[in-house]
C-alpha cells in the first residue's frame, strides 16, 4: 500500500510503512491512500499506530513490507484540492503563490518541504544578556546562518549551522555558571586583601 | 510528557529567580556573580547591568531597568515572541518563520554590537 502524507501543510508521496516511519511524522499529519474518498487524521488508520510520534533517536527497526517501485505510471493521485481541514493553517514553507501543488507524477522523495532546523535564536539572545561572556553573540551569528542557508535550499548546511550554534549556546551557559561565582571570589578576596 | 516536565521546571526556576532577585538588590549584595568579561577586560559586555535590571523590573521600575541595561527590556520582549513562535510552529510555522527572518536578526545582532560599542564609549 502507497501513503501520501500532508503534515504542517507539506504534502509527500507515495510511500510504504518504512518510509512513514522515517519520516518523524506526528499525530497532526493527514493521509490519503488509493481507496480513500478524502484525506483523514493519521491517528484513524489503524495500520499506521506506532509510526508516527516517534521520539526523536529511536532506531528505525526494518520491518518487512513489501515493496513496491515507486516509479510507476499508473500511480494514484490524491483527491484534487486537497484542503484536509486545519491541517493548513500556514502554507507550505518555499512555495507560499502555490499551496498545493498536485503531483503530476510520483515523487521519489518527500518534496522540499522539509522544515527548517531550529535557529536557537531565543537561547542566542538569553545567553546574550545573561551570560556575560560574548559568545551569545556568536550564537546569533549562527541563527542568521541557520536561517540564510534554508533560505538558499542549503537544508544540510542550515542543520550544520543549527547544531554549531546550539553548542555556542551550551558554552555559553556552562561557561558562565562556571566562571562567574569564580571570579566574583577571586575580585572580593581581592578586595578584602586590600582594606 | 517530557515536553510538559521541561516547561513546568522552567516556570519552577523562573519563579524561584523572580523571588531571589525581587527580595535582594544585585548592587548592595555581594552574593550575586559578577561578569567575567568585565572583570577580565575592565570593558561591559552587552548584558552587563542585566541582575540590576530585573531587580527595578521587578520593582515595577522601567526607567531604572533601562537605565542599568537598555538591551534587557528588549531582550526579554523578543525573547517572549520567539519562545510563543516555538510553541505554536506546528501550528502556525509562517510565525516563526517571520520571527527568523534573516533581516529580523541581523536588527537584533546589529543592536547588540551597536549597545555594547556606545556602552563602553558613554559609559553607560
Amino acid at each position: 500500500m502507497q501513503y501520501w502524507i500532508n503534515h504542517n501543510g507539506v504534502q509527500s508521496g507515495p510511500m510504504d510503512l518504512d518510509g512513514l516511519k522515517e519520516m518523524g511524522l506526528t499525530s497532526s499529519a493527514y493521509v490519503w491512500h488509493e481507496g480513500l474518498t478524502d484525506w483523514v487524521k493519521i491517528t484513524q488508520l489503524p495500520e499506521l499506530q506506532g509510526l508516527y510520534d516517534i521520539p526523536v533517536g529511536t532506531p528505525v527497526e526494518p520491518q518487512p513490507v513489501e515493496n513496491i517501485s515507486t516509479a510507476d505510471a499508473s500511480q494514484p493521485t490524491p483527491p484534487a484540492a486537497a484542503e484536509p481541514g486545519e491541517a493548513i493553517q500556514g502554507q507550505p514553507y518555499q512555495q507560499p503563490s502555490q499551496p498545493y501543488q498536485q503531483p503530476s507524477q510520483p515523487y521519489r522523495q518527500p518534496v522540499a518541504g522539509e522544515p527548517c532546523p531550529p535557529t536557537n535564536l531565543a537561547w542566542a539572545i538569553i545567553t546574550t544578556v545573561l551570560c556575560c561572556l560574548p559568545a551569545g553573540v556568536v550564537a546569533i551569528v549562527y541563527a542568521l546562518k541557520v536561517t540564510n542557508k534554508y533560505n538558499e535550499g542549503d537544508i544540510e548546511g542550515a542543520k550544520r549551522a543549527s547544531e554549531i550554534g546550539a553548542w555556542w549556546c551550551i558554552a555559553s551557559i556552562i561557561l558562565g555558571i562556571l566562571t562567574m561565582p569564580l571570579v566574583s571570589m577571586i575580585s572580593s578576596l581581592a578586595t578584602s586583601g586590600l582594606q | 510528557m517530557r515536553r510538559t516536565l521541561v516547561i513546568i521546571l522552567a516556570l519552577a526556576a523562573i519563579i524561584v529567580g523572580c523571588f531571589i532577585y525581587y527580595a535582594f538588590d544585585p548592587s548592595s549584595s555581594t552574593l550575586f556573580p559578577q561578569c567575567t568579561f568585565l572583570s577580565l577586560t575592565g570593558y561591559k559586555c552587552p548584558g552587563c547591568g542585566s541582575q540590576r535590571a530585573i531587580h527595578a523590573l521587578l520593582h515595577g521600575d522601567l526607567v531604572e531597568a533601562f537605565k542599568y541595561n537598555a538591551l534587557l527590556l528588549i531582550a526579554i520582549s523578543w525573547i517572549g515572541l520567539c519562545l510563543y513562535a516555538e510553541s505554536q510552529r506546528t501550528r502556525n510555522p509562517r510565525l516563526y518563520m517571520r520571527l527568523n527572518a534573516p533581516l529580523l536578526i541581523w536588527l537584533f545582532l546589529a543592536l547588540t554590537l551597536l549597545w555594547w560599542l556606545l556602552r563602553n564609549i558613554f559609559n553607560w
